[in-house]
């Protein structure tokens, strides 16, 4: 049971992050966040593929009900929340002009998330967040690092950012993005 | 039992309206889309948050949230549909309608997770315990007397720019403000329902009970 618990936590932790990729496909009308979606979803769907699985299996083997049925609901609402977040980012990846109303709604949200690729030679390749200190300087939040294939959800002050990584961060309405620019440039310090 | 007459006195508002006319409101579809975005963020945290606390009025809030947000869905379709002349114009409101949509279905889940709460489930807590050893966790936070945060405003708090950490809602004795905005306070004895990580929260919480002082931004 322990390894579908783990796996019901990656699923939370992904639609989370698609949620707020969603939106900001959406007011940035960014097809690249919009197609990381796709690949998002296919995580969840397989995740979720898994936990159904390992639930029932351990039904037959210890008739372990009501643990199997709490780990399905939860895993049946965040398959949704996901399939809801592609929902959103389908719209961007449709050839139609988004509405300027849409973006304007979006806009007036207390909340948004950037996200910022780092290039090969910045110079916060090999920096710790910490060390970058985002946070205090600009009220974002590094919520996840796309590496490759791979995510890091949670990243904490000693995670080490590469050069190439993608770098997903969400703040209030009255955060600073400037500093945000300097990750994409090299910038002798 | 006050509670419980207020909740009744809900539902039962909330059948009438159901199933009766929705009236047609004034609101516009740009006021809907940030509402329904925000309610979108809102109801997920709620709806783990009930499941974390194994508690039903969070429960109760995050189906009040629902009914709402199947208003809110009626509103921009009526408002949509009013609005397309074009064939261009309809392509971009079906758009608006997708996402609306798609927040609606998110809202959908985040019930359907609540309804564990009544199920005939003898484990608890329902959430499994690896969800709290999740990177971001939802934790309950009380406002000591003697703290620097109290009698403040969320806005001159800031609370998301300087931790990271986010206040879902606000316990007042037996009151929740739920998704609270920057011209409510905290007072003492609250209670935060806040997620975020272990580094924000730590911070957070030695403000909250008075170890050391909060940098509160005024104007």
């Amino acid at each position: 049971m322990k390894e579908a618990e783990k796996k019901l936590l990656e699923m939370k932790n992904t639609s989370e992050l698609m949620v707020d990729l969603a939106y900001s496909a959406l007011l940035y009308d960014n097809r690249d966040i919009a197609k990381e979606l796709v690949d998002l979803e296919d995580l969840v769907d397989h995740l979720y593929e898994s936990i159904q699985r390992l639930a029932l299996q351990s039904c037959s083997e210890s008739a372990d009900y009501d643990h199997s049925l709490i780990l399905m609901k939860i895993a049946d609402s965040i398959e949704r929340i996901a399939d809801g977040a592609l929902d959103i980012a389908d719209v961007v990846l449709r050839d139609i002009d988004i509405h300027p109303v849409m973006k304007k709604g979006l806009k007036e949200s207390d909340v948004s998330i950037l996200r910022v690729v780092v290039e090969e030679n910045s110079y916060l390749h090999g920096k710790t967040l910490g060390d970058a200190n985002f946070a205090s300087e600009s009220g974002f939040w590094v919520i996840a690092i796309r590496r490759g294939r791979d995510w890091i959800y949670g990243p904490d002050e000693d995670t080490t950012i590469d050069g190439g990584d993608v770098l997903f961060a969400r703040g209030p309405k009255d955060s600073k993005i400037l500093p945000w620019v300097k990750a994409r440039k090299r910038v002798d310090k | 039992m006050d509670g419980d007459n207020l909740k009744k006195e809900r539902i039962k508002k909330e059948i009438a309206e159901e199933h009766g006319e929705i009236p047609y409101e004034e609101t516009t579809v740009r006021e809907l889309i940030t509402l329904m975005k925000d309610n979108t963020e809102l109801i997920t945290d709620l709806a783990y948050a009930a499941v974390a606390f194994d508690d039903k009025e969070l429960a109760e809030e995050v189906r009040h949230l629902e009914s709402e947000m199947d208003k809110m869905m009626y509103q921009i379709r009526l408002k949509c549909m009013l609005g397309a002349r074009t064939l261009e114009h309809a392509e971009q409101l079906s758009g608006i309608l997708q996402v609306a949509s798609a927040t609606e279905k998110i809202s959908d889940a985040a019930e359907d997770m609540v309804r564990l709460l009544d199920m005939d489930i003898e484990l608890r807590p329902i959430l499994p315990h690896i969800l709290k050893e999740a990177d971001e966790k939802i934790y309950p936070i009380a406002i000591y007397p003697g703290s620097s945060m109290a009698r403040r405003t969320i806005g001159e708090l800031r609370i998301e720019s300087h931790t990271g950490v986010r206040l879902i809602a606000i316990r007042r004795k037996n009151r929740w403000i739920f998704g609270p905005d920057s011209e409510d306070r905290l007072f003492e004895n609250d209670i935060m329902i806040v997620r975020g990580v272990k580094e924000g929260y730590k911070e957070l919480r030695e403000a909250a009970h008075g170890d050391i002082p909060w940098k509160v931004v005024v104007g």
